[in-house]
């Protein structure tokens, strides 16, 4: 007998010292069903314990800040559709936001007014593809198919304003490009109605499941400090309890006059970032019904020329978008493309604090601490 | 505190080092030197008056004959924006403020591969976001020429 066999023989050892582990590396992604899109992890792993995380990105990289220099602020619209084509009225509205500060453009009223419902459209549609996916994930294929039905519905009221169901170029320097069809509003309304309920539903099929619970509830716990220290925003910061939503500290559009609440965390686990994302549906919900049924009637944009040169100076504009803080920083040397943009998304902020979130979990936690960030990887690489 | 307070604060740590600069949408923004912005960012966060616990923004422009870092921050506590300024020559190096927040980890690295420069005692200075095997340049800067890209006219 060979002493191979031989030692094999042997009683088992009672520590794993004398056998001897060794770190190993698993590559995760860049193609993976849960990176959302075309991130690569690469996990160091002892065992099934994940010691480390190390997260490339870029592989979207479309260089968007450079393009910027190349065209005027109105060519750049449509690619501002392009960061975060989840949430693409945000990225549209926030641009809006920092040349009217930087120019001077007032906006009508009821410009504001769609602008806002626009958002809270967006958000809902946003966070229902999140909570598919994130279901999805984890297992469990029916909230999937319910989260899409509505959105669906979202889409066709998106179309019927735009023409376009996701990257959709709408907003305008001093308004909106096109006013709401006469049968907009009331479609909305009925949607508004319809969609009470249906948050209930999705509740009902995973807030107390113990399926779900057991694969959320504590698991990926990232802390208020170190949620700030790295710069997590929206729902993330949030769910550890900090309670912070620009649209009530910093209100930018009209967001003042509307009633809301803002839904935090206690655990800051995977848990949480779900409830705080469920109840931020019921309160965009909110919000939708108080601006549909206020919306004065008026101009929609205040007239500005196609190409236009905003006077020398810089500007940060930031709003609360789907995903936390989107900010642009834009510095105008007067002529009529923009000297240089900087795009400050909330994605790429988020997933920077990945490895922080995964250190000491199995494997198969990080899918759902990954899902639970809500990261759009376009909007990380621009 | 006001902006005037702000501003107070830091030119009393920084004599003569501080100088108010106009930008839109936040409450003060002002420039300092290059071997400062260390201290000036210990600063800004470790006193509890100031408190800017969020690095909201950091971004580079090139205007070819320097290039300029700008730090956006903002204070969760106080509800205080400020942007601070800072210009070296091209290619230049700085010291990284990942020490303070960790937020700049990211954003350093993106600008240390697409304008060029270094950043002092940065914890991981690898590249980010472009291809491992680039080799065409500084992107991001003004007079970069590429293959298949066509500067348009300025009007």
């Amino acid at each position: 007998m060979s002493d191979y066999l031989k030692n094999s023989f042997q009683q088992p050892s009672d520590t794993t010292e004398e056998i001897g582990t060794e770190e190993f590396i698993v590559n995760m992604g860049p193609q993976h069903p849960s990176t959302h899109g075309v991130c690569r992890l690469l996990l160091k792993m002892d065992g099934e314990v994940i010691v480390d995380v190390v997260p490339y990105v870029g592989y979207l990289h479309r260089s968007m800040e450079k393009i910027a220099e190349n065209r005027t602020y109105l060519q750049y619209m449509p690619l501002t559709d392009r960061i975060d084509y989840v949430s693409a009225m945000f990225c549209n509205h926030v641009f809006c936001l920092a040349v009217e500060k930087l120019a001077q453009i007032p906006v009508p009223e009821r410009a504001e007014y769609i602008r806002v419902i626009m958002d809270e459209l967006n958000r809902i549609a946003s966070h229902l593809i999140w909570l598919g996916t994130f279901a999805l994930d984890l297992g469990a294929i029916t909230p999937f198919l319910y989260c899409f039905r509505e959105r669906e519905k979202i889409l066709d009221l998106f179309e019927m304003v735009c023409g376009q169901r996701m990257t959709f170029n709408y907003m305008r320097f001093g308004g909106v490009s096109r006013d709401l069809p006469p049968e907009f509003i009331p479609k909305a309304k009925e949607f508004v109605e319809y969609f009470k309920p249906r948050v209930d539903e999705y509740e009902a099929i995973l807030t107390n499941n113990p399926l779900f619970l057991g694969r959320t509830k504590r698991v990926g716990i990232l802390d208020q400090k170190t949620a700030i220290d790295y710069s997590v925003t929206g729902p993330n910061l949030r769910a550890t309890g900090f309670k912070w939503d620009l649209r009530k500290e910093e209100p930018y559009s009209i967001y003042d006059r509307f009633e809301f609440d803002i839904p935090t965390g206690t655990n800051s686990d995977v848990w949480d970032r779900y409830i705080v994302r469920i109840q931020e549906m019921r309160q965009a919900n909110r919000i939708l019904e108080q601006a549909l049924n206020s919306i004065p009637e008026g101009e929609i944009k205040t007239k500005t020329p196609t190409v236009f040169r905003p006077p020398k100076g810089e500007v940060y504009a930031r709003i609360e978008s789907t995903r936390g803080e989107m900010g642009f920083y834009i510095v105008s040397d007067g002529s009529t493309m923009p000297y240089r943009i900087k795009l400050r998304t909330a994605s790429f902020s988020n997933l920077a604090v990945l490895p922080e979130m995964c250190r000491g979990w199995k494997i198969a936690d990080i899918v759902a601490i990954f899902a639970s960030l809500d990261v759009i990887m376009p909007d990380v690489d621009r | 505190m006001t902006k005037e307070q702000i501003l107070q604060a830091f030119q009393n740590k920084f004599p003569q080092k501080i100088e108010e600069i106009p930008f839109v949408r936040v409450d003060v923004a002002f420039k300092v030197d290059k071997d400062l912005i260390l201290d000036v960012c210990r600063f800004a966060k470790g006193t509890p008056e100031l408190d800017f616990n969020l690095l909201a923004c950091l971004s580079c422009v090139d205007y070819i004959d320097h290039m300029e870092l700008v730090y956006n921050l903002f204070s969760f506590t106080h509800k205080h924006k400020i942007a601070i300024k800072t210009s070296l020559p091209r290619g230049g190096e700085i010291d990284s403020v990942t020490l303070v927040w960790n937020a700049a980890g990211w954003h350093e690295r993106e600008i240390a591969e697409l304008f060029g420069m270094t950043f002092r005692n940065h914890p991981d200075p690898r590249p980010i976001l472009l291809p491992e095997d680039w080799n065409e340049g500084y992107p991001m800067r003004k007079d970069w020429e590429g293959k298949d890209f066509v500067r348009l006219p300025k009007k």
